[in-house]
């Protein structure tokens, strides 16, 4: 027992110190990380901070010349809802062709008067718009039927003098309320871009750690630890907890950075927190091996490997939350790890969940675990086989 | 079987899938013996050492270090053999001395112990002076030394070394087979396999010659160039090439101690003697066989595999069952 346990203190010594050979590049390894997740928490929201109110940049094509039409365009121009430019058609046009605007609304000719006739015949307004920009089509659609309305209800009901201050304001107030306020927890768009951004370095570290194996391989020294004592599931083992212990460090050194800087939180279960952490190590060395046991050389297994783990960093919802994403690609990522670990740690950092409500995540991140590790050392079993009775590996 | 006997390969064949690339190979190596495994390229000779050292199974016969198989136990095996490939395999982002605890870590040794082993190994190969620095900055002499270092830490029963003097300058070459011929004294049995012929000639106590995975001499290197020297040999260019049915033809009429090797325009022809060679030439010129020049080669041991080194390069290549 004692002498296998020496042996694997040897290997996991020897993978620290190739670790720690390239000082800049460990250094990296920790930074880039981090860099990542401010990057992505400034982009978003910035935690603390009370949400400003998004403004729709809006174009103004006045050719009606009317003062009707004239005073829609003021009150346009005076709401805080809005960021008005006045424009030529042709400008407009031209504008929202190179997205400079999404959105531009012509008021032409004859509208005010179309306005005051009152008859059968409606007024016609045109709104110019990008057709990736659907939404502030919409939304100036609604800026502008509430500013016409007020300002036509006023020249109506002037006459008739109805037209009280109040009579013409919306009737009712409205409070914002994001749903995690309500059960305590603010969400913190810095909690998920370090957890994703944690969780997508931890997948390309356990790449890094099984390009190591086939670089081994390439050198020859993998042939020479075959012929030492050492047994095949003995250098597993021992890659595994070393590549796992390292991603230890970085969720740490990751988590402790948002938690100074950028006011990240462990509102959930700590114990939950912890399991997850070892978890997804786990998950990060069974990537490891998975490269190793399956890439060919060095080079195609490393442009594979990052072709898929951001193609599943982007549908496990590590970079955008879950539920910004299409239904379809929710229910896609069931199926991948990352999936089940983002909602763990989403759950654990900003929604405050308790550690029986995170279990089965964990749970399905372990199974995901279980099943690589099968699968690459079967392969590693298999190709060692092949190789000691002379048979080519493909 | 002598009771200093370190290895003993028995009947051993290597297959690589349908290839057989070793066929029924046998010797001995005794303690303080330095064996040399000569050959050309594909004979054999670092399959023989792969299967040796464990990284190929042989599809028969078995290996044996101090009388212990590898299938049984695997890892008492491996603590009697050291390895030295031809590449030198090694991390070269560490230094020497972590190298050093690294492969002596794997083979069970401990500090004091490996601290004093790795003294012990860098001086023997005079690199003590650069021990902590990292194996990048080494010329390609100096990381075959630190190879070699490596190998030695559990000071192996069976020492085995594939071409180690490939690429080395012949003051590193010298140095190398000074260091093993102080290994030899201290009881160690050393394996290699060369294509130097003189190497094995200076510095082996006996070579065993392979071709196309047969051992077809072993022995002194004295007494086998003695055997070669009893033997006539000439090298001839001829003037046209020879259908492979009519050179079969050929070998069959002139006799089973007569020996004709064809290689698109090259002929070596070997018989007992200078009165069998001159009968076998006649029968040649008999039949039609016409050679446009000739020459006698010096009595050295390449005329024992002379033919086969004559093979060209595409032949090597097809004949080659070595994997990539």
């Amino acid at each position: 027992m004692y002498p296998r346990l020496n042996l694997l203190v040897v290997l996991i010594r020897n993978d620290f110190r190739l670790f720690l050979a390239d000082r800049r590049a460990a250094l990296l390894c920790f930074l880039v990380p981090i860099v990542l997740a401010s990057v992505f928490t400034s982009i978003f929201e910035r935690p603390g901070r009370p949400t400003q109110s998004a403004r729709l940049d809006l174009l103004v094509v006045a050719e009606d010349t009317d003062p009707l039409c004239a005073g829609i365009i003021d009150d346009l121009i005076a709401t805080d809802r809005a960021d008005v430019r006045r424009a030529t058609r042709a400008e407009a046009e031209a504008e929202i062709a190179k997205r400079g605007s999404g959105v531009a609304v012509v008021f032409p000719v004859g509208f005010s008067a179309a306005c005051r006739a009152r008859d059968s015949q409606k007024p016609g307004l045109e709104l110019l718009f990008h057709p990736a920009s659907p939404i502030e089509s919409q939304w100036a659609e609604g800026l502008l039927t509430e500013l016409v309305m007020k300002k036509l209800a006023k020249q109506w009901l002037e006459p008739m003098g109805l037209a009280g201050g109040a009579l013409l304001e919306r009737p009712f107030d409205m409070q914002h309320h994001s749903v995690p306020e309500r059960i305590g927890h603010p969400f913190n768009s810095a909690s998920h871009a370090f957890a994703g951004m944690t969780l997508q370095y931890l997948l390309f570290w356990g790449m890094e750690s099984g390009l190591v194996f086939l670089r081994e391989r390439q050198r020859g020294i993998w042939k020479r630890l075959r012929t030492s004592p050492v047994l095949l599931r003995d250098i597993l083992l021992a890659r595994s907890i070393s590549t796992a212990t390292i991603a230890v460090v970085q969720v740490l050194v990751t988590f402790s950075f948002g938690m100074l800087f950028f006011d990240v939180r462990i509102t959930g279960s700590f114990a939950g927190f912890v399991l997850l952490v070892l978890a997804i190590c786990l998950l990060s060395s069974a990537t490891g091996l998975m490269v190793a046991a399956f890439g060919e050389t060095e080079a195609r297994a490393r442009n594979i490997s990052i072709l898929v783990i951001l193609a599943v960093s982007m549908i496990g919802g590590l970079w955008l939350p879950a539920f910004l994403l299409p239904r379809w690609i929710q229910d896609v990522s069931l199926l991948m790890p990352v999936s089940w670990a983002m909602r763990a740690l989403d759950g654990v950092t900003w929604q405050g969940r308790g550690l029986a409500s995170m279990l089965p995540a964990v749970a399905m991140v372990l199974v995901f675990v279980a099943t690589f590790l099968v699968l690459a050392a079967g392969r590693f079993y298999w190709s060692e086989s092949r190789r000691r009775r002379g048979i080519r590996i493909c | 079987m002598t009771t200093d006997c370190q290895l003993s390969v028995e009947a051993v064949s290597i297959r690589y899938g349908t290839v057989l690339a070793v066929r029924e190979l046998s010797f001995v190596v005794r303690a303080g013996e330095m064996y040399a495994l000569l050959g050309p390229n594909g004979s054999g000779k670092s399959s023989t050492l792969g299967a040796i050292a464990g990284n190929l199974l042989p599809a028969e016969g078995s290996i044996r270090v101090r009388g212990i198989c590898r299938r049984e136990k695997p890892a008492e095996y491996a603590r009697l053999v050291g390895v030295v490939y031809q590449e030198p395999a090694l991390y070269e982002e560490l230094t020497a001395r972590q190298n050093l605890e690294l492969f002596g870590g794997l083979y069970g040794l401990r500090n004091p112990m490996l601290r004093r082993r790795i003294v012990d190994a860098l001086n023997r190969v005079r690199l003590a002076e650069r021990a902590d620095e990292r194996l990048a900055g080494f010329s390609g002499g100096m990381l075959r030394r630190i190879n070699l270092a490596c190998a030695l830490l559990h000071t192996p029963a069976v020492l085995l070394l594939d071409e180690p003097t490939v690429a080395l300058d012949p003051e590193s070459r010298d140095a190398l087979f000074a260091t093993l011929a102080r290994l030899r004294e201290s009881g160690c049995a050393i394996v290699l396999t060369t294509h130097h012929l003189e190497e094995a000639e200076m510095w082996c106590d006996r070579v065993g010659i392979l071709r196309e995975g047969k051992l077809i001499a072993e022995g002194r290197p004295a007494d086998l160039l003695r055997q070669t020297s009893d033997r006539s040999i000439i090298h001839g260019q001829l003037r046209e090439t020879i259908p492979g049915d009519d050179a079969d033809a050929l070998r069959k009429s002139l006799g089973p101690t007569v020996e004709l090797r064809i290689s698109g325009r090259r002929l070596t022809l070997s018989a007992a003697d200078g009165a069998g060679l001159g009968r076998a030439l006649a029968r040649l010129h008999e039949r039609g066989v016409m050679l446009e020049s000739f020459r006698t080669p010096p009595p050295r041991m390449e005329c024992l595999f002379d033919g086969a080194s004559d093979l060209s390069a595409d032949n090597h290549r097809e004949n080659s069952c070595t994997p990539a």
